[in-house]
């Protein structure tokens, strides 16, 4: 099957300039949750921000830490890594679990990978709640570096939309990788430090941190909360993977794009 | 000026069992070379939907399609949406196409009716500024005051099919694809919708219908074609393919 560059370009382009409908379906999946609740979405933030604080407490003075220093670190990075993993998780079933619409409508797939980052975007949004009331306990100090969150943020976005696309396609042809990703991301979570900082792990097992691309994701979001600018190596590898990412999708995508209306 | 071209398209479904997983082309991979040597092909088994089929629409026709079930009907009105695209052959779509397969795309039961407004017109095509400017006659239409702030999962039925045809059949079309049974309903709902729906095909510049009516597609449209198999077995005037279709039926009885 020979590739179609012009066509897979115009869907993502065309799909990421349809805001309205992208913007619309992601802001109707977040006020269904609220429907018929009294807090609708903020039940997963309250959850996730009982979580955050007792394990932070328990795990702060298990490892002897400042629970000042350590709450703010859990938080910052915890919300920023359930941002990813679920886009990643949610973004395998993209495709497929909008069969009905894609086999009766023609519209860009890209349209819905935008729902799903943003969806999980607002989310994001949503428990960021939790760190402001972590930072007042622990007095993080806002500096000019926090606004770097924005910056931070844009980028996680963009690669998250790569990602979406890469493995809902995959996922439309393959639905075990869905599996395979949750657990991934499962050990992920443990292997990268969120739980636990980067300097903790030692010299020996610092490639490990240095070339783990869902560190650098989270720590471009994660330090300028902290009001810390992330390291340059941070910026730089994650840089080197939206470019290199976006090629690898606009090969992929241009060679399989017209395939996934017969594989879901 | 709108104008629909189909080139020898040719459309084969991939079917893909329960073991044709990931671990399966994983180990595919990893062995392809030893077997490839053996000369064992790969086994995919594909169905072939449609075959050879050429269009040539411009602005004014109407074409009925007319054939059994499984003969392509469908799948044949997909491509022309630009859901399928061909396996081999070309399509060439110049102009707004508007598939009404379903009159209610996108449709959630918790939402209210306005909301279903938005998000099927949207689906459907329309843009935001279209859909306000809609929304009045939408509401005439469907007869539904105010229910229409209410989730539509506390519908009946009727009230269901009133919304999504009051919203589907308030576009405007530059290709309009149906597929029948768009429409149901009492008698007297029956009489205003075919209202609508002629005012719907007025509108649009080409019509594709797929039907196993012949009553529809001799009121409807000014050119047909007939379907088996997925092949285009007869095509020309109406009355000579609706003949066909009647001399087919007669030979498979």
């Amino acid at each position: 099957m020979h590739a179609q560059y012009g066509p897979a370009i115009g869907d993502i382009i065309e799909g990421a300039l349809s805001w309205h409908m992208w913007g619309r379906l992601g802001w109707l999946d977040i006020k269904r949750r609220y429907r018929r609740t009294l807090i609708g979405p903020f039940w997963t933030t309250l959850s996730l921000g009982i979580f955050i604080l007792a394990l932070g407490i328990m795990w702060a003075h298990l490892w002897k830490q400042d629970p000042k220093t350590y709450l703010p670190f859990l938080c910052s990075g915890f919300l920023v890594w359930v941002m990813v993993s679920t886009t990643l998780i949610e973004g395998c079933a993209v495709f497929f679990s909008a069969e009905g619409l894609i086999k009766q409508l023609r519209f860009p797939y890209t349209t819905l990978v935008c729902s799903v980052v943003w969806r999980n975007v607002i989310v994001f949004l949503h428990n960021l709640i939790i760190f402001l009331f972590v930072s007042l306990y622990a007095g993080v100090q806002f500096t000019w570096a926090t606004l770097l969150v924005v910056p931070g943020l844009l980028l996680v976005i963009v690669n998250g939309l790569w990602m979406v696309i890469i493995l809902g396609l995959v996922c439309s042809r393959y639905r075990d990788i869905q599996q395979v990703m949750s657990s991934i991301l499962q050990l992920a979570m443990f292997v990268t430090p969120i739980f636990w900082t980067a300097d903790q792990l030692g010299e020996r097992f610092g490639a490990f941190i240095d070339y783990n691309f869902l560190f650098h994701v989270v720590d471009i979001v994660r330090s300028p909360l902290l009001g810390k600018p992330p390291a340059l190596w941070s910026w730089i590898f994650v840089g080197a993977a939206t470019l290199l990412g976006w090629v690898a999708t606009l090969v992929i995508f241009s060679r399989f794009r017209r395939r996934i209306t017969y594989w879901i | 000026m709108a104008s629909l071209v189909l080139e020898n398209v040719t459309i084969d479904f991939p079917i893909y069992g329960s073991q044709k997983t990931f671990r399966h082309a994983l180990f595919e991979k990893t062995t392809g070379g030893f077997i490839r040597r053996e000369g064992t092909k790969n086994q995919r088994v594909t169905v072939r939907a449609l075959e050879n089929i050429s269009l040539n629409l411009s602005h004014g026709d109407r074409l009925g399609m007319i054939g059994h079930n499984g003969a392509g009907k469908s799948t044949l009105l997909r491509v022309c949406a630009g859901v399928y695209e061909p396996t081999y052959g070309k399509i060439s779509i110049n102009g707004k196409v508007s598939p009404l397969f379903s009159t209610s795309p996108g449709l959630d039961g918790d939402d209210t009716g306005y909301e279903n407004i938005q998000t099927c017109g949207m689906f459907l095509g329309m843009t935001p500024e279209e859909i306000v400017r809609k929304t009045p006659e939408i509401e005439q239409f469907s007869e539904l005051g105010d229910y229409l702030s209410l989730p539509v999962r506390t519908y009946s039925t009727g009230m269901l099919v009133r919304l999504g045809f009051g919203i589907a059949t308030s576009i405007d079309p530059e290709i309009l694809l149906l597929d029948e049974g768009l429409g149901a309903g009492d008698a007297r709902f029956a009489e205003r919708a075919n209202k609508r729906v002629d005012a719907l095909v007025e509108r649009a510049s080409i019509l594709v219908l797929a039907s196993h009516s012949d009553a529809l597609i001799k009121t409807m449209c000014n050119k047909a074609i007939l379907l088996q198999g997925g092949r285009v077995i007869a095509s020309g005037s109406v009355d000579d393919v609706i003949k066909e279709y009647h001399d087919l039926n007669k030979s498979v009885a």
